[in-house]
């Protein structure tokens, strides 16, 4: 059974089909990139998945239970458990230190364990900079604490939604190094870019048009490294 | 994590902060003044109401009766008295303390020298008592009829005068008789007669107007009434009536044990005149219910207008809290939801916003209660020249009101919160 599938999709907004009967499956431990052009309907298809938001008709089964027939209360608490969210703007909690950013995930999940936050800012190489606040820190390092708070609850998704989408090449490469690392470990990835060199590092990516999944692409030569040279072949 | 949230919140918003503290302080300051004068203005009022004479009348049991019977105020003497040596006790009653003021009258017929018969009035002027509790007072007319003017003379000092035949005259008497300061009048009462020296002149506008005034015990021995008085008007801060004083008025007997407790340890007219009757042999005690009924209604819309001012300024501070609760999570949008995002649920992200509200109100009611205190005690010195008392009451009442606002405030920014969703704002959609 795959970890995640979305079955006959729409999300229909009026005269507009956001989704269009869109089926993917994603199996435990893939590194998956979503790819599209604007408005092609990465970010709905993200909040579907990422439990902020209910298809207009479809299934999506996250092991096995549909969660478009749960309640709002019910998908904050599978998004809560399940899945880890990485945003584009970081959104880290202005007045709260790195740590304590990282502790907000724990705290609504169960209870905060700074030591435990400190080994996730340790595994994406921030321990020290775990008593500076987000305005202290570089796009790329709160970026990374935006990884280590979506690690924090040992996720079964990583949803990650345009995760260098400003961030520089180097910071980029740190942050997809990072992915690489955790997809390593077991953790599946689910990547949303339109950077076809963030896309193209994953096992496979799956293009949006219109709403609809437009094409699919297999990355035989697989690494997980990100290469700004365009060596990727795909 | 939860206090270091609110904390952040509150260091990072502080000026937002301040002015919902600031708007729930002005709230409560003013719920605070207007409550406090609201419960002491009975006491301020009936103080006020008493310059303008006495509220309760106790006249002989007969009189009473008398009077009942064919509906007079004065049915004339029936040759019952009240004792003279027993009009201490009135001091001595369980709300002696609301009894503030009283005078005895005896009246009688006196005859001048063309035969004219004239009322004399025998009465205390400025009587001195000295009470078996210790307490010491002076009381009689010059205090209890305050608003009579002297016209000529001054009012007699009885505690300094040697003589006392001394009288003041009503200003139609004074002027049929055409006497002045320091004229003399001889008297025949019933069983004696004296000679009287005018010590002013008074303008009462009433009935009081055609009598002459004496010391109490020139009264008596010029109709040999030694140790009796006709009547006693006493002036007694009250409780205004309610339907239980209404009933005990009626009839005490008619009460339960805890109803007569309940009326029996409230100042109402009727229970200080009930203690009167205890005191005074053969006497009946009654309300003078105009005097009482205007206190009543002066009282209750003073009160109603302070109640509708209080509710009027907590919907202001409502407004204002509604106003900048909803800018401030307005701003804390993404902030929120995130917290959604990342797992809190409607319950937690709400409690936090209302956490934050809730100790800056405290803060805000505190410095409110204050300022209300101080406001409070500006009216009392404007308005009745005196502090006001601050009852332990209006703390929790004033607590519960900064409550119910703040909540209500902060209605319409949790509704908000509640259909705030986390993908809009992340996303920015």
């Amino acid at each position: 059974m795959s970890l995640l599938e979305l079955k006959n999709i729409y999300k229909i907004y009026g005269d507009l089909h956001a989704l269009d009967d869109v089926n993917l499956k994603v199996e435990k431990g893939e590194w998956l990139s979503i790819m599209g052009p604007s408005g092609s309907g990465k970010s709905t298809m993200m909040n579907i998945i990422g439990c902020m938001d209910k298809p207009s008709k479809g299934e999506v089964l996250l092991d096995g239970v549909d969660i478009a027939k749960e309640s709002a209360k019910n998908l904050t608490m599978i998004r809560r458990d399940k899945i880890g969210l990485i945003f584009q703007q970081f959104h880290l909690v202005s007045y709260l230190t790195a740590i304590e950013n990282v502790m907000l995930a724990q705290y609504y999940h169960s209870v905060p364990d700074e030591k435990e936050a400190l080994e996730a800012l340790d595994r994406v190489g921030l321990a020290d900079r775990a008593k500076h606040l987000p305005s202290q820190l570089s796009g790329g390092e709160q970026q990374r604490v935006c990884v280590a708070r979506a690690l924090i609850n040992y996720p079964e998704i990583i949803l990650a939604d345009e995760p260098t989408g400003n961030l520089d090449d180097a910071n980029e490469k740190i942050v997809v190094d990072l992915f690489h690392k955790l997809h390593n470990e077991g953790t599946t990835l689910i990547v949303v870019t339109h950077d076809p060199e963030v896309a193209e590092v994953a096992q496979r990516t799956v293009y949006l048009r219109n709403g609809r999944l437009h094409k699919e692409t297999i990355n035989q030569h697989f690494t997980g490294e990100i290469k700004f040279d365009n060596e990727v072949s795909v | 994590m939860f206090f270091r949230m609110i904390f952040g919140t509150l260091i990072r918003q502080w000026k937002k902060m301040l002015m919902i503290a600031f708007t729930i302080a002005l709230g409560a300051s003013l719920a605070t003044a207007m409550l406090s004068v609201m419960l002491d203005v009975g006491d301020k009022v009936n103080q006020e109401l008493k310059t303008y004479g006495a509220n309760i009348t106790v006249v002989p049991k007969e009189n009473s009766v008398l009077n009942s019977l064919y509906e007079v105020e004065d049915g004339g003497s029936t040759g019952a008295y009240l004792r003279e040596d027993e009009l201490g006790k009135i001091k001595t009653i369980f709300w002696a303390f609301n009894i503030v003021d009283y005078a005895p009258f005896v009246n009688t017929k006196a005859k001048l020298d063309d035969g004219t018969e004239i009322t004399a009035v025998g009465t205390w002027f400025n009587h001195h008592m000295e009470l078996p509790t210790g307490e010491q007072l002076d009381a009689g007319i010059t205090s209890l009829r305050s608003w009579w003017e002297v016209t000529d003379g001054k009012w007699i000092d009885e505690q300094s005068i040697e003589n006392r035949n001394v009288a003041m005259v009503g200003s139609a008497l004074a002027e049929k008789l055409g006497v002045r300061m320091c004229d003399e009048i001889h008297l025949t009462g019933s069983v004696s007669d004296l000679t009287v020296k005018v010590a002013g002149i008074i303008d009462a506008g009433g009935d009081e107007d055609n009598k002459i005034f004496m010391p109490l015990d020139t009264a008596q021995t010029l109709s040999g009434l030694d140790g009796k008085v006709d009547s006693v008007e006493v002036s007694a801060l009250t409780t205004p009536d309610n339907e239980l004083a209404v009933k005990a008025a009626k009839d005490p007997k008619s009460l339960t044990i805890a109803q007569y407790e309940l009326w029996y340890c409230t100042a109402y007219a009727s229970s200080i005149c009930y203690q009167i009757q205890e005191v005074m042999t053969d006497a009946v005690a009654s309300p003078v219910r105009q005097v009482a009924d205007s206190e009543g209604a002066i009282l209750e819309k003073t009160q109603l207008l302070m109640v509708l001012i209080t509710i009027l300024s907590l919907i202001g501070a409502a407004l204002g809290i509604c106003n900048l609760v909803t800018a401030s999570v307005m701003e804390r949008s993404a902030e929120m939801g995130l917290m959604k995002a990342i797992g809190a649920q409607n319950s937690s992200v709400s409690g936090l916003v209302l956490t934050e509200i809730i100790i800056t109100a405290v803060f805000g009611g505190i410095a409110g209660f204050f300022a209300g205190y101080g406001f409070a005690q500006i009216i009392g010195h404007t308005v009745f020249g005196s502090a006001i008392n601050m009852r332990p009451a209006v703390i929790p009442i004033v607590a519960v009101l900064v409550l119910i606002v703040t909540l209500a405030g902060c209605i319409p920014a949790i509704r908000m919160l509640l259909r705030l969703s986390p993908c809009e704002v992340l996303h920015g959609k």
